[in-house]
């Protein structure tokens, strides 16, 4: 309900004084009256931007970006992963959202800020967060939109031809080789996009495929590995694209929209050619992909299932068709990917799916807390300043040492180099969740873990432990720190170490 | 209002599908300015957005992942900030009782404000 305003209500204007009682905007049953009340609240119109490029940015973002500039609540910072490291005002969600006010004014053109958009990982806790998505984006259908203005801003400064040195020379390369170079000066190429799968006898297209992220595809070989032998081990048919391309969507994510629209056109082709109707993904950020970024290219014409993996092999769980039964003798959290809690909502999956494995030590942190949680691997930010996603990530494994675990486990492949890396200086090994579920069905997952996790792993299978590991490994299944309620089936009065749920 | 007969929307992680997510449940009126969707789901009357700000595109999983954040993060303050959590109809009755320093303290009686839910104190 709006509130009067007691001076106004006192004067004589019969259009005044139909703001003497509260009303709702907008309702049908308000005084007549209220509409001959004259706009005042606008203020005057800024002179349109002279660049066309400018003037077409602002036209489109203004109303979501004055949405955060005229709030001011701010409750984005704390959530945000680079803030929480840099304390840069000029790297915060809100100046994100100032800049294009200030643009539309004139006050700032893309090459005074095209530098300070670097500094994001896309995550969304900061719109997640915010109060205008939280307690009054579903009502209105207009929510915070700080990760599309981030995408935005960066497309405005590539087509106004500003470019970050290391975005521009990795989109680049992505352009040449179709795929992007995770392996730094060892090339990728279309020719080895299906290596990981050598030996697995999996077909080419069907209704069915299964997509795998470049990371996965040529350096954490063991995710797509171990996702593969899990879905034959349920006998679930699926096949590999005939010509996979990257997904496109770290381009978008850098500004190169040409780019990220031109490789998806070819995949969604590539899947029509194969007669191809459901897409199996593994790595949440292609899940965002193909569920954000696709039905905004093609619309109606993107008909394409999209299934993440995460869910299919939760149902086959639920179906009896994969039960685990090898204990993996490991004390454990759970790093929620952020585009899987916070820009999805998925967090019910991992758990389930960590809560059958036997003989994990289960040290949960709830999916809100953990929305202030981020690995730094996002938004394409290890590309252009690998120091400050080390920062980042050094920072979510001190959380993670805080709850004594020996492993970190996550799900998601682009988190998990800068993860590996950081758990190392902790002496915490970082898994993905793919991989242990596997290891848990009796599946001897090959491939590479990576550099790092390569090493750790023929450490530990040499017998040098990792950190603690050995005398922490409860044996009892974990309840997934749910609070156990009972419902894990451990008897809560066995001691601490019972459930594994942690007490949360 | 009736949210009996709402579905409850699919979980977060159920297959992608264009047409399913652009094609919201039959609206039901709760108020002159109101709608409501999905259970727990309400919105405003979209013909009041349609002038100086416009809504967005907003696919059904984006609409109730944010109603269930928001759940999720209304448990989340009540766990970590509330010395007990009571509901709206214990305070209602508290206030109805003649109890001092409850409720809406600029109006008085039993109908005043409109509480639901629960409530950390």
């Amino acid at each position: 309900m709006t509130q009067v305003q007691p001076d106004r209500a006192s004067e004589e204007d019969p259009g005044i004084n139909a703001l003497s009682e509260p009303f709702t905007p907008g309702a049908p049953s308000n005084p007549p009256e209220l509409a001959d009340y004259p706009e005042t609240l606008a203020g005057p119109i800024p002179p349109p931007r002279q660049d066309p490029k400018t003037a077409a940015f602002v036209e489109q973002w203004r109303n979501t970006s004055y949405n955060c500039f005229s709030s001011g609540h701010k409750f984005c910072r704390e959530v945000c992963p680079v803030t929480q490291v840099e304390r840069n005002e000029s790297w915060t969600p809100t100046a994100f959202h100032a800049n294009v006010v200030a643009m539309e004014r004139g006050e700032l053109d893309i090459a005074d800020i095209a530098a300070d958009y670097v500094n994001c990982t896309q995550c969304g806790a900061c719109e997640l967060r915010c109060p205008n998505t939280l307690f009054t984006g579903d009502f209105y259908r207009f929510r915070t939109r700080t990760v599309d203005v981030v995408k935005a801003v960066r497309s405005l400064a590539v087509e106004s031809g500003v470019h970050q040195p290391n975005w521009q020379v990795w989109n680049e390369r992505t352009d040449l080789r179709t795929h992007e170079p995770v392996l730094g000066e060892t090339p990728v190429s279309q020719e080895r996009v299906r290596d990981w799968a050598e030996g697995l006898s999996i077909p080419i297209g069907g209704e069915t495929v299964l997509f795998v992220d470049c990371e996965a595809a040529f350096y954490r070989t063991s995710v797509p590995q171990a996702v593969a032998q899990m879905l034959q081990l349920a006998g679930y048919e699926f096949g590999l694209m005939g010509e996979q391309w990257c997904c496109g969507g770290p381009a978008a994510e850098m500004g190169y929209a040409e780019q990220a629209q031109r490789f998806a056109r070819h995949n969604l082709d590539d899947w029509r050619a194969t007669g191809t109707k459901r897409l199996l993904v593994l790595d949440p950020h292609d899940y965002i992909s193909f569920t954000e970024d696709y039905p905004k290219y093609f619309g109606e014409e993107f008909d394409i299932e999209v299934v993440l993996v995460l869910d299919l092999l939760a149902q086959l769980l639920r179906e009896g068709r994969l039960t685990p039964t090898v204990p993996v003798d490991r004390a454990i959290t759970y790093h929620d990917p952020c585009r899987l809690n916070k820009r999805k909502g998925i967090w019910a999956e991992p758990r389930e799916l960590l809560r059958a494995i036997p003989g994990l030590r289960f040290e949960d942190v709830d999916r809100v807390t953990q929305w202030s949680y981020c690995s730094g691997g996002g938004g394409g930010l290890p590309v252009e300043k690998p120091e400050l996603t080390a920062k980042i990530s050094a920072a979510r494994l001190e959380r993670a040492a805080e709850l004594d675990v020996d492993t970190l486990v996550s799900a998601c492949p682009w988190s998990e180099r800068p993860l590996s890396e950081a758990g190392d200086a902790e002496d915490i090994d970082v898994v993905d969740l793919h991989e242990l579920f596997a290891q848990s069905l009796g599946i001897a997952v090959g491939g590479s873990r990576g550099d790092v996790g390569d090493r750790r792993l023929a450490q530990e299978r040499t017998g040098v432990p990792g950190r603690d590991r050995r005398t922490r490994g409860s044996g009892l299944g974990g309840c997934g720190g749910g609070g156990c309620g009972g419902g894990c089936g451990n008897d809560p009065g066995e001691g601490s170490g019972g459930c594994g749920c942690g007490g949360h | 209002m009736r949210t009996d007969e709402q579905p409850a929307g699919p979980s977060a992680a159920a297959p992608y599908r264009f047409a399913e997510q652009h094609t919201p449940p039959s609206p039901v009126r709760v108020s002159e300015v109101a709608q409501s969707t999905f259970e727990h789901v309400y919105e405003v009357d979209p013909r009041l957005m349609q002038e100086h700000v416009l809504q967005q595109v907003f696919p059904n999983w984006d609409t109730l992942r944010i109603m269930r954040s928001r759940h999720d993060h209304l448990a989340w303050m009540h766990r970590h900030f509330a010395e007990k959590v009571v509901t709206g109809s214990e305070l209602l009755a508290e206030v109805t009782a003649g109890a001092a320093g409850v409720g809406n303290p600029q109006e008085s009686g039993p109908e005043a404000g409109s509480i639901s839910g629960s409530v950390a104190r």
